[in-house]
This record gives C-alpha cells, sequence and structure tokens, in this order.
C-alpha cells in the first residue's frame, strides 16, 4: 500500500510538472502563434493584391491618359469598340453552337457505338455459353479417356504379370539349358579323354609291334648276314643309295607324308604320325650320313654340299619389264620366275642352262612372290591384283584363286601341313586360308603394310612397313612378340632348321635373328650393298651357313655366316637393281633376277 | 494504466514556442518578419521547419541560398538532437517564445551535420531505434520487423501521427515480466559545459540484488554530482522533457514512457539558474 502510495506520488509528480510544462510552453502560446501565423498569411494576401492593384491601377491610368485626348472620338471608338466586342461574342456564340452541334453528333455516335458494344457482348456472352457446352463435353470426353486409360493401364499391368512370370520360366529354361550344356561338354571331355587314352594304347600297341618287327627284321637280318652270301650287301647298298639320291634331291621333311602310303619299305603303321615321321628322320639322317654319323647335330640336316657360286653359267632374258620373284623347286630342278608381265615362268636347269619349261597364267597384274609346296608339286604367286594363286606345276593349270584383300598381296606361303596358306598385304592384313575348303579363316590386322611372310610350326612371322617384325600365334589372333628393327623390312626367310630369322629392312642392314633367344645374333652390311626396293629379298644358303642379297646397283653379295664378312661380290652381269635372290636346295646353283628382265643362274664352274 | 496512456500523449504533445528570425547579415529584399511556431519537441528541427524555410525564401534571393542552419545565442543548433533536448540543453528557464536564428549562408561544417533531405534524417532515427533495441532485446524485436513495420515508425513521427507510431512503438517497449526490465536501459545525458556530447554506458534497470534501479541511482553512477548532498543547495538540474522528476522515479518506468520516439531517455543536465 504504502509503496502503491510512493509510486503515485512520483507519477503523480511527473504528469503534473507536465501539465504545468503545456501550461507555461504550450497553452500560453498556441493561440497567439496561432494568430499571428494567420495575419502573417492576410497580410501576406494583403501585398499580393495591393501590388497587383497597384499594377492595374497603372494600367487604367495609362489608357485614361491615352483617350483623354480626343473627346469626341472617344464615344464612337467605344461605340465602336462595342460593336467590335458584340461581333466578337456573336462569333463566339456561332462557334459554341457549332461546337454544341458537334458535340451533340459525338454523342450520337457515342451511343451507337455503345449499342454496337452491347450487341458484342452479347454475342460474346452467346458464345461463352457455347465454349461452357463445349467444356462440359470435353470435360465427359475426358472422363471417358481416362476410364479408357485405366482400363488400359490395368490390362497393361496384367500383361506385364504374364511377362514377369514368362521370363521366370524362361530364365529358369535357360538354366537349365545351361547345366545341360555343361553336362554335355562334360561328357565330350570325358569322351575325349577316352579317346585319346585309346589313341596312345594303340600307339604303343604300335610301336611294340613295330619294335617287334624291327627286331625280328634285324634278328633275321643277323641271320642273312651270318649266312656266307657275297650278293646280300650290294644289294643293301643299292637301297641305301636309292634312298639318299631321293632325300638329297627333296629335302623337305614332309616329303613322306605327302607319298606315304606307296613309298617306303618298313614304314610303321599310320597311327603314330609323329612317331613314324621322326623314325624316318632317324632312319634318314642315318643314312644320309653314313660315313661320318657324328655329325648329326650339324645344321645343314638333310642337305647336299653347299657351293659358293662365283660364275654366271646362264643370263637370259625372263620376262617383259621388271621381274620381281624367283624361286627353286625344292628338287632344285626348276626355277620358277615371277615378274611384271603378270606370268609365272618355269624354267628347267639343265646343265648349268635354264630351258624354258612353260608359264603359268591367270594373274591380273604383277607376280610379288613364289613359293612351292615342300612337294613341289604345288606353285603359289602373291600378285598385285590383290589376290594369290596357285598352279599345279605338273599341268601348269590354275588350281586356285584366293581374294579377299583390299590391297596388294605382297607375299604369301604355305604352312607346313600344305594345306593353309598364309598371305600378307598392303592393305595391312593378313589372311589364312584353308586350302580344302579354299575359304579364308582368319583375318588379322597387323596395324601395319606386311612386306613378307615366313611361318614356322606354330608361328607366323611377318615384316612390315612399320620397321617390325611381328611374331603370331596362328591359333590366336594376337600378336606374340614384336622386334623393332632400323628401316622398313624387305624380307624375311628362316634356315633349315626353322632357328633362324634372316631379315633385310632398308637401312641396307641383314640380320640374323636367333628365334630361341629372340635377340639379333648378327648382322650384315656391305660398302655397296643397298636394299632397292621393298620387296627386295635375300636368302639363306641350304646349310645357313651363306647368305645371298642382291643390291640396288645390280651386285650379288654372298656372306658368309661364320666370318660375318662378305664372302663375295659378283657385279658385273646384272645391269640394275636385283629384285630378289634364290639359293637351289641342292646348294649348287644361285638365281637372281633384276629390275631389267634379265635372270642370271650362278654356281661355282 | 490511464495514466501512463496520459503521459505518453502529453510527453508526444509537447511543444516550445519558438521565434524565427533570419540572421541579420543575410542579403534581403525586403525585411524579414519573424516567424513563430510550436515546436514539437520529439522531433527534429530540420523537419518541421519546411514552412520557416518556406517563409525566409519569399523575402530572399535565390543565388544567395545555401543550407538552412539554425543557431542560438551564437551556438549551432544540431539537428539530429530531438528539438526538446536543445531546448532543454540551451534554453531552459530563458524567456519564452526561444528566440532561434536562421541562417542561409557559412554553414559550420565544423559543428553540424549536413541535411540535405529527410530521409538523412530517417536514415538517423532509425538508426538509433536500432541501437535502442539492440540495448534493449538484442536487437529482437527490431529485427523481427518488417521494412513496412519500420516504416510505420517514420511515418509516424514524420506526420505526428502518435496513434500510428505507438501503435509499432509498443512492441519496442516490451520486455519479458520474468525479467523486471529491459537488458540495458538506453539512456543518453547531456551536459551544457562538457567537451563530451553526452554520456551513455550499459545500465540496468534492476541492480544485481534485485532492487529496482531508480533515477537517482542512475545519476550516481554516471554524474554523482548532478545529486545534492544533505543541506546543500541543489547545484544542477536534472531535465527530461523541460521536467524535473523525483529522483526516486524507477528507471525502467521513465524508460518506458519517458523516452523519446527514438527509444532513448535524453537526461539533460543544466546548472540551476543562479537568481
Amino acid at each position: 500500500m504504502a509503496e502503491r502510495r510512493v509510486e503515485c506520488t512520483w507519477k503523480r509528480h511527473i504528469s503534473e510538472q507536465l501539465k504545468l510544462r503545456d501550461q507555461v510552453q504550450r497553452q500560453a502560446f498556441e493561440e497567439i502563434i496561432h494568430q499571428y501565423n494567420r495575419l502573417l498569411e492576410k497580410s501576406d494576401l494583403q501585398t499580393v493584391l495591393s501590388e497587383r492593384y497597384q499594377t492595374d491601377k497603372y494600367d487604367v491610368q495609362r489608357g485614361h491618359e491615352a483617350s483623354s485626348g480626343a473627346d469626341s472620338n472617344r464615344s464612337e471608338a467605344l461605340q465602336q469598340e462595342m460593336a467590335q466586342m458584340r461581333i466578337k461574342h456573336q462569333e463566339e456564340l456561332t462557334e459554341l453552337h457549332k461546337k454544341r452541334g458537334e458535340l451533340a453528333q459525338s454523342v450520337i455516335e457515342l451511343n451507337n457505338q455503345i449499342q454496337q458494344k452491347d450487341k458484342e457482348i452479347q454475342s460474346n456472352e452467346a458464345k461463352m455459353l457455347e465454349y461452357q457446352q463445349q467444356i462440359t463435353n470435353l470435360e465427359g470426353d475426358c472422363r471417358e479417356l481416362r476410364n479408357y486409360l485405366q482400363d488400359l493401364e490395368r490390362a497393361n499391368q496384367t500383361l506385364k504379370d504374364e511377362y514377369d512370370a514368362l521370363q521366370i520360366t524362361f530364365s529358369a529354361l535357360e538354366e537349365k539349358l545351361r547345366k545341360t550344356t555343361e553336362d554335355n561338354q562334360e561328357l565330350v571331355s570325358r569322351w575325349m579323354a577316352e579317346k585319346a587314352q585309346e589313341a596312345n594304347r594303340l600307339n604303343a600297341e604300335n610301336e611294340k609291334d613295330s619294335r617287334r618287327r624291327q627286331a625280328k627284321l634285324q634278328k633275321e637280318l643277323a641271320d642273312a648276314a651270318k649266312e656266307p652270301l657275297p650278293i646280300d650287301p650290294d644289294d643293301d647298298i643299292e637301297v641305301l643309295a636309292e634312298d639318299g639320291g631321293k632325300g638329297g634331291g627333296e629335302t623337305s621333311p614332309n616329303r613322306p607324308l605327302s607319298r606315304t602310303p606307296s613309298k617306303k619299305i618298313s614304314q610303321p603303321p599310320p597311327g603314330g604320325l609323329l612317331d613314324s615321321i621322326s623314325n624316318i628322320f632317324g632312319r634318314r639322317t642315318a643314312n644320309s650320313f653314313s660315313t661320318s654319323p657324328e655329325n648329326t647335330e650339324a645344321p645343314s640336316g638333310g642337305c647336299a654340299e653347299v657351293r659358293v657360286p662365283s660364275t654366271a653359267l646362264h643370263v637370259f632374258e625372263a620376262h617383259d619389264g621388271e621381274v620381281n620373284a624367283v624361286r627353286f623347286s625344292p628338287g632344285s630342278r626348276l626355277l620358277a620366275t615371277g615378274g611384271m608381265d603378270r606370268r609365272v615362268k618355269l624354267w628347267e636347269v639343265v646343265a648349268g642352262h635354264c630351258e624354258p619349261k612353260g608359264a603359268l597364267t591367270g594373274s591380273n597384274a604383277g607376280i610379288t612372290s613364289i613359293e612351292f609346296d615342300s612337294a613341289g608339286s604345288y606353285l603359289l604367286a602373291a600378285s598385285n591384283d590383290f589376290a594369290s594363286r596357285i598352279w599345279t606345276v605338273d599341268d601348269y593349270r590354275l588350281r586356285h584363286t584366293l581374294t579377299g584383300h583390299s590391297g596388294k598381296v605382297l607375299s604369301a606361303r604355305f604352312l607346313l601341313d600344305n594345306a593353309r596358306i598364309v598371305s600378307g598385304s598392303y592393305d595391312r592384313t593378313l589372311k589364312l586360308w584353308d586350302l580344302r575348303s579354299k575359304v579364308c579363316m582368319k583375318t588379322v590386322f597387323a596395324g601395319s603394310s606386311c612386306n613378307d611372310i615366313v611361318c614356322t610350326e606354330q608361328c607366323v612371322m611377318s615384316g612390315h612397313f612399320d620397321k617390325k617384325v611381328r611374331f603370331w600365334d596362328i591359333r590366336a589372333e594376337s600378336i606374340v612378340r614384336e622386334l623393332e628393327l632400323l628401316g622398313r623390312v624387305t624380307s624375311l626367310d628362316l634356315n633349315h632348321d626353322r632357328t633362324e630369322l634372316l631379315t633385310c629392312s632398308r637401312d641396307d642392314l641383314i640380320k640374323i635373328i636367333d628365334l630361341r633367344t629372340n635377340s639379333i645374333r648378327q648382322t650384315f652390311s656391305a660398302q655397296g650393298f643397298k636394299c632397292g626396293a621393298d620387296w627386295t629379298r635375300v636368302t639363306f644358303s641350304p646349310d645357313g651357313c651363306y647368305l645371298a642379297g642382291g643390291s640396288a646397283d645390280g651386285a650379288l653379295y654372298i656372306w658368309n655366316v661364320l666370318t660375318g664378312k662378305v664372302d663375295k661380290t659378283l657385279d658385273r652381269n646384272h645391269n640394275s637393281a636385283i629384285n630378289s635372290v634364290s639359293w637351289s636346295p641342292s646348294g649348287a646353283y644361285v638365281a637372281s633376277v633384276e629390275k631389267g628382265s634379265k635372270a642370271i643362274l650362278w654356281s661355282d664352274m | 494504466m490511464a495514466d501512463d496512456k496520459d503521459v505518453l500523449r502529453d510527453v508526444w504533445f509537447g511543444r516550445i514556442p519558438t521565434c524565427f528570425t533570419l540572421n541579420q547579415d543575410e542579403v534581403t529584399e525586403r525585411e524579414a518578419e519573424p516567424y513563430y511556431l510550436l515546436l514539437p519537441r520529439v522531433s527534429y528541427l530540420t523537419l518541421v521547419t519546411d514552412k520557416v524555410k518556406k517563409h525566409f525564401l519569399k523575402v530572399m534571393k535565390a543565388e544567395d541560398v545555401e543550407e538552412m542552419w539554425f543557431e542560438y545565442e551564437g551556438t549551432p543548433l544540431k539537428w539530429h538532437y530531438p528539438i526538446g533536448v536543445l531546448f532543454d540543453l540551451h534554453a531552459s528557464n530563458t524567456v519564452l517564445p526561444w528566440s532561434i536564428t536562421v541562417h542561409f549562408k557559412s554553414f559550420p561544417d565544423s559543428d553540424l551535420l549536413h541535411c540535405p533531405s529527410n530521409s538523412v534524417i530517417e536514415a538517423h532515427f532509425m538508426s538509433s531505434i536500432k541501437e535502442a533495441d539492440a540495448l534493449k532485446h538484442k536487437s529482437q524485436v527490431v529485427n523481427d520487423m518488417q521494412k513496412k513495420d519500420h516504416k510505420q515508425l517514420w511515418m509516424g513521427l514524420q506526420n505526428d501521427k502518435f496513434d500510428q507510431f505507438w501503435a509499432m512503438n509498443r512492441k519496442l517497449m516490451e520486455y519479458p515480466t520474468e525479467e523486471g526490465g529491459f537488458r540495458y536501459i538506453p539512456f543518453r545525458i547531456y551536459q551544457t559545459m562538457s567537451d563530451r556530447p553526452f554520456i551513455q554506458k550499459q545500465f540496468r534497470p534492476v541492480s544485481p540484488e534485485g532492487n529496482v534501479h531508480t533515477l537517482g541511482s542512475l545519476l550516481k553512477e554516471m554524474y554523482p554530482a548532478a545529486i545534492p548532498s544533505d543541506g546543500e543547495q541543489k547545484r544542477y538540474q536534472v531535465m527530461i522533457h523541460g521536467i524535473e522528476p523525483l529522483l526516486e522515479t524507477p528507471l525502467q518506468w521513465l524508460s518506458e514512457h519517458l523516452s523519446h520516439p527514438d527509444n532513448f531517455l535524453h537526461i539533460c543536465i543544466i546548472p540551476t539558474p543562479t537568481d
């Protein structure tokens, strides 16, 4: 209570003070100031008014002074003025009447406009009604369509469900199929395994059989030897001589295969193929080197002695125009040359001379490479007309044309089974052909134009424009290895054992690559040896101890592999760049062909 | 509370009779009449003197007119102080009406701020309100207001609309009941004889012991000389809105009711007149 009273005290004090303040400061002056401001405004107004009157007065005085001069004229003037004023007013009046008329006119027009607008409004309303109707109709349609859509969706849903169910069934069936296939595969593999075992067993039996027979034979021979008959050894020698002669003539290891059945004396049954081959080899090697059996390791294999050529036995015009390719047949008896005149010509080498034997025609462009099959019965030539062709040597007939490349074919080779061919082309692909079905089995993209190809059992080696030698696995399509040289690779050749690869490249270097270590073993060059073209071919001698290569200036160089030096330079007979060189398998001859039309047969005689 | 409303109303409608006379150095075409006006205490000089300007421009050549400023007995009047503060500080206990000299030349740049338009006053006014609310509520209230609410406060002051102003200002005066007042009381203590323009510090409405702070306790803290010791002659007057509240008046109540529209409690301490 006391507090409240205290509160009241200060509060009352403040309001009282405020009241007092207002009394002194506000109310005392409010009225005065208000009145003062009014007076001030009034006086301002007065000033303004008085100023205006002043000017009026001045004007009137001036007018008065002007007219006071002529009193008589004044009334007249006044009258005149009046008349003028009346006229003026009348004019004004007519003007106004006119205006009124105009206004009335505009009123009518506006009325018309209003009526028009009313009409428009009515028509618009009618239209609106119409549209309303349309809207309701459309809404009805909409509803129907929506219902229809719902139905469709429902149908779609059911279909989807069914589809899902089918999908599930399908996947289950697929799973089953997969399992069945797996089973099948397993069964097949088991079956294969069984087969293999069976084959092994058969081989073993065969071997046993053959051994038994051999033992028997030996025993018989021994028995026979014991018998003192002088004629028998002679017979034996004759058989051996016949055998050796044949072996010397045709060095191909596959020869016995191609002519097996009729040929040999103690041939094992054909079941153990490999065994039989090794048998034959063993036998043959033993036969041909019977004089020095400790020398079986020599690289020359079954070939006769190699003679380094020193003289041109026969210089002859081989083709009309450039001669690109030359190759001896496996028997060394035939020489094939191919030229830009689209022919492959066969020459028989008789007593140091080449007798024309026949021409193989059918190519539509220049021949780039020639190869005989290992039996010497087929001849394969690659051509600039994008195809490779096969002729039979005996009757000169064209057997197959292998088309499919989209660029000129620069090299084509038989694989070792003689049933497949590999060709390399300017179109940067390699193709594998099967001769039985005559189709292209594989095409691999090498990435660069292929200049030459050689093959071993499983590996194809290709020399390329981009300076690389590529190694391919026949079964896979992939590059196994690559080896980069310093120049475009023009030529590849293998020695007899297929352990060394000879390369020639545009940097004028010839190299031997050891295929087992996959490294360059030796490099050959010579002062003046220049590689004349991208398809300049060089060759190993049959025993692999020499190399022959032709230079751009027409000189034939023979290198000795053992010394690594040039053994011979034969630069007198060719007049233009040598394109290709071939060494006869017998070792006795070398043939070279040149950019002109000549071919030369060399020997040491 | 009816009394409180009356106090607010009285504070708002406080007027000072003023006589504006043109400085004699001004070049005029004819003699300038003095102009009398009741100035609202809570407003700003440049906001309410359009009429004065118009009145004197009538007698002056347009080329002689520069920015208008006011002066009282040699002291340039700061337009950014409320009119009531200017009067209490410089002219209380003098004869009414308050006689202000009007200048149109030689603007005292060192003493006064330029005031080219009302938007400058508005900016000043709003910044004061925001500062006060920062002290009172950590700016929460003013930040919650919308742009149009700010505008309403300003338009209320500009057009002298008490109800329009207080409809919005009421929110700024609220506080949570459990705290018994604002965080700090926004106040400024002005003195005539001081280099400092004014004293402004943080001061809570309630002491840490829970006692209510009064005007007396504020002065004791800020300006002890203003409180007369026992038996001594009163040396200073403590003026708020032209009155001297009792020293036991609670500070919170003063802040709520006797603050200017800029939400500050402007206190003038002036020497007691000798006569």
